[in-house]
C-alpha cells in the first residue's frame, strides 16, 4: 500500500462537495457534449478563487448570480466570465448598454459579443432560455430586476441542459430573493492601490461570494493586472465579514 | 389547320417538309419547343357596386366637374332603366328608391387587388388590368381544373358566388384576352383566330381615350377591323402611336406583358381544403405538411430559404399572409415551423381557410456540407447559432456591434447585422474605456479646485463624494465632416470616488461656470 492510512484525518466536507460535484456532473449527462466539444467544464477565474470554489471554477452548464453593488465593476467582472467561456456570448437587456470598447480589455471582443433588446421581462426570460438551451452558444448574460424562483429554476435547467454559462446580472439588494442559482456574487469597487491622484491604476474590486452550493461564502480583494485577475492574498480581506448576509 | 407564318420555312428545308410543321408549333428548329402562352382575362363591370354587398338597386355616383353622374349600378337599377353616365338627378327621378352611394376610387382597388390575391389560387402569375380587370396567365394550369372551359366556368362561378358579376375570355395573347372582354366576346378563343375574332369588335375593346373614340368614329371607323384596315402609317401620323399599339395587342401582333401582382415567388407548395381549417391545431398540421413539402422541393434543387411566406385564403375570399426571415438560407422544417410558430396568433381563420400556400420568395443555393475530421461539429454548430438568432429576432431586436473609424464615443460602435462576422482591426481600443456607456447620460454637479481642473467633488444623485483619484483631461473633438457645427469638444476624466467607484465623467462646452459636466460611463 503506497498510500498510507495515516492520512486517514479526512477533509470530510472536500470530499463530500467532491461527491456532489461528480453526482451534479452525472446530471447533466445531456449537456456533456456540448461540455466536451468544449474541451474544460469549468471557467477559471484565478488560482485563489478556484481553489476556493467546489469545481475547481466557475462551471458551465448552471446559472451564477452576480449583484453588482457597482456598476462598472460588476459589468467588468461579467465581461471577464463571459470572455473566459468563450465563443459566441449574448447580453439581453431591457437596454443594452454594453460597450465593447471597454469590454475588449478583459478580452471579450465584438466579433463574439451579440446584443437583445427585451424591454419586457417575458421576452428576456423567453430569449435567455432559448439561449442557455443552444450549444452553440458559449455563454449568455442577462440583465434582470427581481427575479422569482421559478424562473431562475427554469434557466438554471435550461443552462444544463445546453450546457451554457448563465449570467443573471442584477442590482444589489438587500433582500434580495433566494434563486435556483449555483453560485452568487457580490461584485463592488474597492479602492485601487495606485498612490498617485492622477492615476487610477488596475481596476479592483470587492468580490464577495455570498452563496455557493457545495462551498463556503468567501471574500475577495482582486485587481486586473493585463490579462489576469489577482487576488490579494492579505488576511485582512478574509477576515472582513461580508457587510451584509444574503 | 394550315399555317401560313410557318409555310416559307418548311419549305425551305426538304427534310423538314416531310416532317409535321405544326407539331413544332412557334419554336424555332434547334430550340426546345416554347409552351403556347394562354391567359384569361376577367372584366368585372359592376365592381364599385357589388364589392358594397347592398340588396336591392344601387347606384355609385361621383363629382364630374360640376356634374353629379353616375358611374356603376347594380343589376336591379340596370333593369330599371340606369346607366353609367346618366346624371344624378335623372336616375334619382327613373328610380327614387335607389340606393345612392358616394364613389370610392382607393376602396374599389384594394378590392380588386384582394382579388388579384384570390386570384393566386388558380396561377401565380396574376396582373391588374386598369381599375375593373383582372388577367391571369394560364399557361400549363389549365389541365388542374380540366381544360381551359372549365377552368373559365369554375372562375366566373366562384365569382358569381362571391355576389360579382364577371366576364372571362380565354386566348393566346394577353391583348387579345383583354380585347375581347371589354367588346363583349366570352368564350375559349383557340390559338391564332385573333383576327378574325376581334374585327367585329366595337372599338370600346381597345379602351382609347373617349375624343380619340370620337375621332375614329367620325371617319366611319366603327370597329376594330376597319381600323386595322387602315394604313397603318397614317393612323399613326393623325392619331398616334398609342392607338397603333393598342391594335398590334389586340391582334396579337404585340405581346402585352402581364404586371404580376406579386413577383412569382422561386418556389411554393399549396393545400386545399374540403373542409376549411378552422383550429390552430389544424392549421401548425397543415403548415407542418406544407413545410416537409417545400423543404423536400428545396433540397432537391439544392437551395435553402431566405423568407418564406405563409398565405391563407379563407373562404369568403379574404387573403392574409404571414413571413418569416432567416439569417442564414435553411431548410429544416423543424426549424421554420419554430419561427412561424410564434406569428401564427396573427391569422383570423373565423369561418376558416379553404386554401393555405406557402411560398419561398427569396433562395440561396445551399448544398449539403461535408464534415472533415478537422472541423467536426463547427458547421452544425453555426447553423445552431443561426437558428437561434432566428429565433431571437423574429421576435427582439438583435444586433452586433462593429468597431468604426471615430473617436466621438456614440460613433465608436454601429449596430451591425447578427449573422455576419464582425471585424476587429488590429490594436483596436487599447485606452481604458467604460464597459457601460450611458444611453441618456444624467447630468453632474462638479467641484473643480481650479475652473479647468479636474473634479474635486461631485454629486450624482443625493450625496457628494470626494474624488480621490482623476486622470485627464482627454479632449475629443468633435467631428466636424458629420457633425452639426455648434457641437462643443469634449473633456473626459477617469474619475475614482471614495467608495470605489470608477467613472468616465466629461465635461461639454467651455470652460468655467457655465460648463456642463455628465456621467458617461461605468470604468470597470
Amino acid at each position: 500500500m503506497s498510500a498510507p492510512p495515516t492520512q486517514a484525518p479526512l477533509d470530510r466536507p472536500a470530499l463530500i462537495s467532491a461527491l456532489r460535484a461528480r453526482i451534479a456532473r452525472l446530471e447533466r449527462a445531456g449537456a456533456a457534449e456540448a461540455l466536451a466539444a468544449r474541451g474544460e467544464e469549468v471557467v477559471p477565474l484565478s488560482p485563489a478563487i478556484d481553489a476556493a470554489l467546489p469545481w475547481g471554477g466557475l462551471p458551465r452548464a448552471a446559472l451564477h448570480e452576480v449583484l453588482a453593488a457597482e456598476p462598472g465593476a460588476a459589468a467588468g467582472f461579467a465581461a471577464l466570465v463571459l470572455a473566459r467561456a468563450g465563443g459566441t456570448v449574448l447580453w439581453i437587456a431591457p437596454e443594452p448598454d454594453a460597450w465593447p470598447p471597454g469590454l475588449a480589455r478583459f478580452g471579450l471582443s465584438p466579433a463574439q459579443l451579440v446584443l437583445v433588446r427585451a424591454p419586457r421581462e417575458q421576452d428576456a426570460l423567453w430569449a435567455m432560455e432559448e439561449t442557455l438551451r443552444c450549444p452553440a452558444v458559449g455563454a449568455a448574460l442577462l440583465v434582470a430586476g427581481d427575479l422569482d424562483l421559478t424562473a431562475a429554476r427554469r434557466l438554471q435547467l435550461a443552462a444544463e441542459a445546453g450546457g451554457v454559462l448563465g449570467l443573471l446580472l442584477r442590482p444589489d439588494e438587500d433582500n434580495a430573493a433566494p434563486t435556483a442559482a449555483l453560485t452568487r456574487w457580490r461584485i463592488g469597487a474597492a479602492p485601487s492601490g495606485s498612490r498617485s491622484p492622477h492615476d487610477l491604476g488596475d481596476p479592483a474590486w470587492a468580490l464577495d461570494l455570498l452563496r455557493c452550493r457545495g462551498g463556503k461564502p468567501a471574500t475577495w480583494r482582486a485587481a486586473w493586472h493585463g490579462d489576469r485577475l489577482v487576488t490579494e492574498d492579505g488576511a485582512a480581506a478574509r477576515n472582513a465579514p461580508a457587510r451584509r448576509r444574503a | 389547320m394550315p399555317l401560313p407564318l410557318f409555310a416559307p420555312l418548311t419549305a425551305g428545308s426538304g427534310e423538314a417538309a416531310a416532317s409535321p410543321a405544326g407539331v413544332q408549333g412557334a419554336a424555332p428548329p434547334g430550340r426546345a419547343p416554347q409552351p403556347q402562352r394562354r391567359t384569361l382575362a376577367l372584366l368585372l363591370p359592376r365592381l364599385p357596386v357589388e364589392r358594397l354587398r347592398r340588396p336591392g338597386p344601387v347606384a355609385v355616383w361621383a363629382q364630374r366637374g360640376a356634374r353629379r353622374v353616375v358611374v356603376s349600378v347594380s343589376a336591379e337599377a340596370s333593369a330599371a332603366g340606369l346607366r353609367a353616365g346618366q346624371a344624378l338627378a335623372d336616375a334619382q327621378a327613373i328610380l327614387p328608391e335607389v340606393v345612392l352611394v358616394p364613389e370610392d376610387p382607393a376602396g374599389d382597388a384594394a378590392a380588386l387587388e384582394r382579388l388579384a390575391l384570390w386570384a393566386l389560387r388558380f396561377t401565380p402569375l396574376v396582373g391588374l388590368v386598369a381599375e375593373d380587370g383582372l388577367i391571369l396567365d394560364i399557361t400549363g394550369v389549365d389541365h388542374l381544373f380540366g381544360g381551359e372551359a372549365a377552368l373559365r366556368e369554375e372562375v366566373l362561378g366562384r365569382l358569381g358566388r362571391m355576389g360579382l358579376t364577371a366576364r372571362g375570355a380565354v386566348a393566346g395573347m394577353a391583348g387579345t384576352a383583354v380585347a375581347l372582354v371589354r367588346g363583349g366576346w366570352e368564350g375559349v378563343l383557340p390559338t391564332r383566330q385573333e383576327a378574325p375574332a376581334v374585327a367585329p369588335l366595337g372599338l370600346a375593346a381597345l379602351r382609347l381615350e373617349p375624343d380619340l373614340v370620337g375621332a375614329l368614329q367620325g371617319l366611319g371607323l366603327r370597329d376594330v377591323g376597319s381600323v386595322a384596315a387602315q394604313p397603318r402609317a397614317g393612323l399613326v401620323r393623325r392619331f398616334g402611336a398609342g392607338l397603333a399599339r393598342a391594335l398590334d395587342e389586340a391582334l396579337g401582333h404585340a405581346a402585352r406583358p402581364i404586371t404580376p401582382i406579386r413577383p412569382p415567388p422561386e418556389m411554393a407548395v399549396a393545400r386545399d381544403f374540403a373542409d376549411p381549417v378552422v383550429t390552430r391545431e389544424g392549421i401548425e398540421a397543415a403548415l407542418a405538411g406544407l413545410l416537409d413539402d417545400l423543404c423536400r422541393a428545396l433540397r432537391e434543387a439544392g437551395r435553402g430559404a431566405r423568407r418564406m411566406l405563409l398565405r391563407t385564403h379563407r373562404v369568403d375570399g379574404e387573403v392574409q399572409d404571414i413571413a418569416i426571415g432567416t439569417g442564414l438560407a435553411t431548410r429544416d422544417p423543424k426549424h421554420l415551423a419554430r419561427l412561424f410558430q410564434g406569428k401564427l396568433d396573427r391569422l383570423a381563420p373565423e369561418c376558416g381557410f379553404e386554401r393555405i400556400t406557402l411560398e419561398a420568395p427569396r433562395t440561396d443555393p445551399l448544398t449539403g456540407a461535408q464534415e472533415n475530421l478537422g472541423t467536426a461539429g463547427r458547421t452544425a454548430r453555426q447553423e445552431e447559432l443561426a437558428q437561434l438568432l432566428d429565433r431571437l429576432s423574429q421576435r427582439l431586436p438583435v444586433w452586433r456591434l462593429a468597431p468604426r473609424a471615430s473617436h466621438w464615443p456614440e460613433r465608436a460602435m454601429a449596430r451591425a447585422d447578427p449573422f455576419a462576422p464582425v471585424a476587429v482591426p488590429e490594436g483596436w481600443a487599447p485606452r481604458p474605456r467604460p464597459v457601460r456607456l450611458l444611453r441618456k447620460p444624467p447630468a453632474l454637479e462638479v467641484m473643480a479646485e481650479v475652473p479647468d481642473g479636474p473634479p474635486f467633488r461631485l454629486r450624482l444623485g443625493r450625496a457628494w463624494q470626494r474624488v480621490l483619484r482623476a486622470e485627464g483631461p482627454e479632449r475629443i473633438e468633435p467631428e466636424w465632416w458629420r457633425d452639426r457645427p455648434d457641437r462643443l469638444p469634449r473633456d473626459y476624466y477617469r474619475v475614482e470616488l471614495e467608495s470605489g467607484a470608477r467613472l468616465w465623467v466629461c465635461r461639454a462646452g467651455p470652460m468655467g461656470a457655465e460648463a456642463r459636466w455628465v456621467l458617461h460611463g461605468h470604468l470597470p
